[in-house]
């Protein structure tokens, strides 16, 4: 499940006030997350849990619900 | 040696170079196909033409026939290539096509689809099986000049290649004449816009001359390169131009690189990459957006040539890049630009390779009224990066608004003739007559020519440049004009300049009768999904009250001066976010 914070932080980033994001969620079906702004987003994400991504985890995100997995591993959840 | 002295009666088209390079040097390396994490795939010219044989058999058994279209829709692999080569090797003319983001509306790929198949005939489709249920509408609507849809990925390659086939393609094959097509370039659009440029085998031999001269290309050189192969700096400038003078490349997935960018420096740095093509937004990106850490081990030492192109070049990008990558041994002569247009198959002016760009400082307000004057200390201060000198072949001039010809240092349209000018927009005569006038194609760009040098400044076009992709403001409007809570007719859209990721984003003002906030934030999401439907991310909606929109004199909201007003002015009755 995505947790409030991921999802505040994608939001913020997007200029969102709300949008259902669920795990299978993928960033083409959000408003405002094309290619070119994928990587403002993941920016985000490190910044604000203190987390670095390498590249190749990075390339291997399918939909937001692996992002979120990756974050908690990140923070050892 | 590279020998830019071919006699092109011999070597007729691209096909015969190639068979060429493959019989002088079949073990030479041709393409690498680069993806992340993984062993790359590497095809030497023998294998490649072998391959690509292969393919041309599938494609003649399918029933595809010389000066037949053929769109080929196929994400990044390794069969890309020899796919490309066996459908020029039949004579059929390939046009690379971007496969669909999950993003645009099934219905808007289609239309595109169909307007490319109205316009430019488009006879085959060459993509992969999960588009299947996408095109066969297409394909079975009556009257549609599409044949057949196939799956070269699903081709049996281990057969031996027929050889009354093979004989028969290679007599087609040989009975071609220079001056005959071999591919076209579609330009972006959803309705209609398309202009499917049709280049001969002459008019790309000479460009490869021509260009491959003005970037000094050897055999010692190793391109390194992201750019989609759909797009024409990459198609030309990384595919055909290399693999035709026997140049490797290391071709990676575009979609890879915007999530990591940080893999071209990685490419460059194991192969050895000497040159790489980047749209300005790419300077941006790699200078801002990656990691220290993930720079550990990178060495650029080995690159000679940046070649920027294909979006307006900006001084604070090439800054940007050049302050974040000296520490990895890029050395800062080179940086290189690019101006051209796919109507004269790419290149019309590149800066000299290995020394400093010339850029001049200029007072912005004159320059926006056409006069070029250096900035004093009372100027507010514009940097025009210069594109370069013209090469071998081309000619160019500045013109006013009734053609006649002005003089260096004014600002004007380009307009320009090449050794390597397209044969028209295909199916498309009264297009073509438009932008060609006596053997003088018009740009519709706007700059000036100082030292012969060329300064790109602006568009007569309205066409918005996204990260290097054009898009058509008529193809937003158009989506944003059905969505709810906007007054349809009353909506423009203009590309804002963004300096933080060096291109333009697209904005997006639309009429509405809405009053409260919630309304307006609601209307907001309809434009942003009205954008997503056709695959176009918009960054800004202004919203304004009925009535609100100047109309030019044809009666339609004016852009230009639609979007002066709402950059300029502070009319409170403008919601913006």
């Amino acid at each position: 499940m995505i947790s409030p914070e991921l999802k505040k932080v994608i939001l913020e980033q997007l200029n969102l006030d709300d949008f259902d994001i669920q795990d299978e969620t993928i960033a083409p079906q959000v408003p405002g997350w094309d290619s070119l702004n994928h990587i403002n987003i993941i920016l985000a994400v490190e910044k604000h849990f203190g987390v670095k991504f390498k590249s190749i985890e990075l390339l291997r995100l399918k939909c937001v619900g692996e992002l979120q997995k990756l974050v908690d591993s990140k923070l050892g959840k | 040696m590279i020998n830019f002295s071919l006699d092109l009666n011999e070597q007729k088209t691209l096909w015969q170079r190639w068979v060429y390079n493959a019989r002088n040097n079949p073990d030479r390396e041709a393409i690498v196909h680069w993806v992340a994490g993984e062993e790359p795939f590497r095809w030497n010219y023998k294998k490649l033409i072998d391959t690509a044989r292969k393919y041309s058999a599938f494609i003649k058994a399918a029933g595809v026939e010389k000066d037949q279209v053929c769109a080929i829709i196929i994400r990044h692999n390794p069969f890309f290539y020899p796919i490309y080569l066996g459908v020029s090797r039949t004579g059929a003319l390939p046009a690379v096509l971007a496969y669909p983001n999950p993003r645009l509306h099934p219905d808007k790929f289609r239309q595109g689809i169909e307007g490319m198949s109205q316009r430019s005939g488009l006879h085959y489709i060459l993509t992969e099986r999960e588009l299947e249920p996408l095109i066969t509408p297409l394909v079975e609507k009556p009257g549609s000049t599409i044949k057949k849809i196939l799956f070269p990925l699903e081709w049996a390659l281990d057969n031996e290649i027929d050889y009354k086939i093979d004989s028969e393609i290679e007599a087609v094959s040989n009975s071609i004449f220079s001056t005959e097509p071999v591919l076209l370039q579609h330009s972006s659009g959803t309705t209609g816009l398309q202009k499917p440029v049709m280049l001969s085998h002459l008019a790309i031999n000479r460009h490869i001359t021509a260009l491959g001269k003005a970037l000094k290309l050897t055999p010692e050189d190793k391109i390194v390169n992201w750019l989609p192969l759909y797009h024409d700096f990459g198609l030309i400038a990384a595919f055909l131009i290399p693999l035709t003078l026997g140049v490797p490349t290391v071709h990676m997935d575009p979609f890879q690189w915007v999530i990591a960018p940080v893999i071209l420096l990685e490419a460059i740095t194991k192969e050895k990459g000497t040159i790489t093509c980047l749209p300005n937004f790419a300077y941006n990106i790699m200078a801002d957006k990656i990691p220290d850490e993930e720079l550990r081990g990178i060495d650029l030492s080995s690159v000679r040539t940046v070649l920027n192109g294909s979006e307006p070049i900006r001084h604070y990008s090439h800054q940007r890049f050049v302050d974040r990558f000296s520490k990895y041994g890029l050395k800062p002569n080179v940086l290189a630009c690019v101006y051209g247009m796919a109507e004269i198959t790419m290149a019309l002016v590149v800066t000299e390779l290995g020394k400093p760009i010339t850029e001049l400082v200029v007072d912005r307000n004159e320059l926006a009224k056409g006069i070029l004057k250096f900035a004093d200390e009372y100027s507010v201060k514009r940097y025009c990066v210069s594109s370069g000198r013209l090469i071998e072949g081309c000619k160019a001039k500045v013109v006013d608004e009734n053609k006649n010809e002005l003089s260096t240092g004014s600002v004007g349209e380009f307009v320009v003739s090449s050794q390597s000018m397209f044969d028209g927009y295909r199916n498309y005569p009264e297009k073509t007559a438009e932008v060609l006038k006596e053997g003088w194609f018009l740009s519709g760009d706007y700059g000036f020519i100082y030292n012969d040098e060329f300064f790109v400044i602006g568009r007569k076009k309205d066409i918005i440049i996204v990260a290097g992709k054009n898009i058509y403001p008529e193809d937003i409007e158009d989506a944003v004009n059905q969505a709810q809570g906007v007054i349809p007719g009353r909506v423009i859209a203009f590309g804002q300049d963004d300096e933080t990721m060096g291109t333009e984003l697209v904005s997006v003002v639309a009429e509405t009768k809405v009053e409260t906030e919630a309304e307006k934030n609601k209307v907001r999401m309809a434009v942003l999904r009205a954008g997503m439907s056709i695959d176009v991310n918009i960054s800004k909606v202004y919203l304004v009250p009925p009535r609100w929109l100047i109309k030019s004199s044809a009666g339609k909201p004016s852009r230009k001066a639609n979007k002066e007003r709402l950059i300029e002015g502070t009319d409170p009755s403008v919601w913006s976010r």
